[in-house]
């Protein structure tokens, strides 16, 4: 993560301090969203945010929080399958974007016999594959892995909330502590966040999603602390019971 | 109601949900609501092979649009084509609303609208919203704009340029003069109305260049003058910086 003691804001266009851009003897420097090389050697930010950089991995990036989510290589997303057609399913990522395809045989244990039954309204938890937002159904390493969500409940959350809920280390990192205050209350249930702004959230028990639910979107929309997170989830777990 | 052109622009970000980004900016007498939707579907009869279609929607404060607006909207799109980075969206469409909600009260007359002579005046304020409400929606962006209104008028015999001009200012005055600047410093679009002559133009054109790239131009001492507007560049940046803090909080 970022050690510099103070934060760095760009709009688009401006000139990055070449002091700020990491250099290591080993990696090459790798570009996230928000900034665009233009050959031969220099960088403009594109979007306005925060510029953060990980010298040690040789990344530097621009953090910033909404708009559209734009699909990127690799990205974990929840889509809602459109259509399906012979070979591929249609699936929306956000309204009025174009559908990504997702071939029927991405799917584990998938085969030209046994191909999975999935109708226009389901959930699928899939990775972004190549250009024009391909989709395919990957493994995963933690949490809920990719393939059809059944049953459960769709959130809409900020971009930037879906980014910090990612992070390997979201506590540590993203400041956000209500899914595993929630957890620790002793609630049972099961989640999947989506890289454009969904959050899927699961359960026996009804109450327990309505109440992880509102516990994200609150936390998302009045921007809540570590310790006004805890409050929240004290407060919701005191009124279900 | 008191709105003069010496009032400070002020901006809100961010604030409408259901669009992908917003803003509401007002500055000289102006105030106007953008909204942001994209990078969406285009429709196929729109859309373009290897870029992304840009529309720009004017809407004026009262009534429907008209020539006017058709005309501000071309410059506008013509002008934002050149800072959003089109060919990372192919086949998508960009939108851009922008709805004037408040005009400087000079231009009603006893309660009547005064058939505006000029489209000019307006185009500052409009580029600029487009702008922050580009920056909200997160839209991959060049570089950012600023722009000014320069009226050159006679007064005594003696040549005078008003940065910044009230409608009665624009009335009196022989030639308007619209420039607008990347925050490289590039001239981006350029608009003028009524007569001058070529030293002239390229007067107001050192003059805009002082007024919305300091930096660039050299001269950063902007006390100098007591006629020169808020810098809108400085204004966007300190306006973004915030925003960017409050949605960061975390970090």
């Amino acid at each position: 993560m970022a050690t510099q003691a103070d934060k760095v804001y760009v709009l688009p266009g401006d000139e990055i301090n070449p002091a700020l851009i990491p250099s290591h003897p080993k990696h090459p420097l790798r570009l996230g969203p928000g900034l665009r090389h233009v050959p031969p050697s220099d960088l403009f930010p594109t979007t306005a945010g925060q510029l953060v950089t990980d010298r040690r991995k040789n990344l530097i990036w621009v953090e910033s929080n909404g708009g559209r989510y734009i699909p990127a290589v690799g990205d974990l997303v929840i889509g809602t399958i459109h259509h399906g057609a012979a070979d591929f399913f249609y699936v929306t990522l956000s309204d009025y974007t174009s559908n990504a395809t997702l071939p029927q045989l991405a799917f584990e244990m998938a085969s030209k016999k046994n191909r999975p039954q999935l109708h226009s309204g389901d959930l699928v938890y899939a990775r972004t594959h190549g250009p024009r937002a391909g989709v395919r159904v990957a493994k995963h390493r933690k949490g809920r892995g990719p393939g059809p969500l059944s049953e459960g409940m769709l959130y809409s959350i900020s971009l930037g909330m879906a980014r910090r809920l990612l992070m390997r280390k979201s506590a540590e990192e993203g400041k956000v502590v209500v899914l595993d205050e929630l957890g620790a209350a002793g609630l049972a249930f099961e989640t999947a966040v989506g890289r454009n702004g969904k959050m899927w959230v699961n359960s026996k028990d009804i109450k327990t999603v309505l109440v992880v639910g509102r516990a994200v979107t609150e936390t998302d929309e009045k921007s809540l602390t570590v310790e006004q997170q805890k409050k929240l989830v004290r407060r919701l777990v005191k009124e279900m019971a | 109601m008191t709105t003069t052109t010496t009032s400070g622009p002020e901006a809100l970000l961010s604030h409408l949900h259901s669009a992908d980004g917003s803003a509401t900016f007002s500055y000289a007498g102006y105030t106007i609501v953008g909204a942001v939707n994209g990078p969406i579907e285009a429709q196929r009869r729109d859309e373009i092979p290897e870029e992304a279609v840009v529309d720009v929607v004017v809407r004026p404060a009262a009534g429907v649009g008209g020539t006017r607006e058709r005309h501000l909207e071309g410059l506008l799109q013509s002008t934002l084509r050149q800072i959003i980075l089109v060919t990372n969206f192919p086949r998508s469409l960009i939108q851009i609303t922008l709805q004037v909600t408040v005009a400087p009260e000079n231009e009603y007359v006893n309660t009547k609208v005064v058939q505006a002579n000029t489209n000019l005046p307006i185009l500052p304020a409009l580029i600029q919203t487009a702008v922050l409400t580009l920056m909200s929606a997160a839209i991959p962006l060049t570089a950012t704009l600023a722009s000014v209104v320069i009226a050159a008028t006679t007064e005594d015999g003696s040549n005078r340029e008003i940065i910044n001009p009230t409608a009665r200012e624009i009335e009196k005055s022989r030639s308007l003069h619209v420039f607008a600047f990347t925050s490289h410093g590039d001239l981006i679009l350029t608009q003028s109305e009524g007569e001058f002559t070529m030293q002239e133009w390229e007067d107001m054109l050192a003059s805009a260049q002082r007024q919305c790239c300091p930096s660039t131009s050299g001269d950063v001492n902007m006390g100098d003058d007591a006629a020169s507007g808020a810098d809108l560049g400085t204004f966007t940046r300190s306006v973004m910086e915030a925003k960017i803090a409050s949605d960061l909080y975390w970090k």
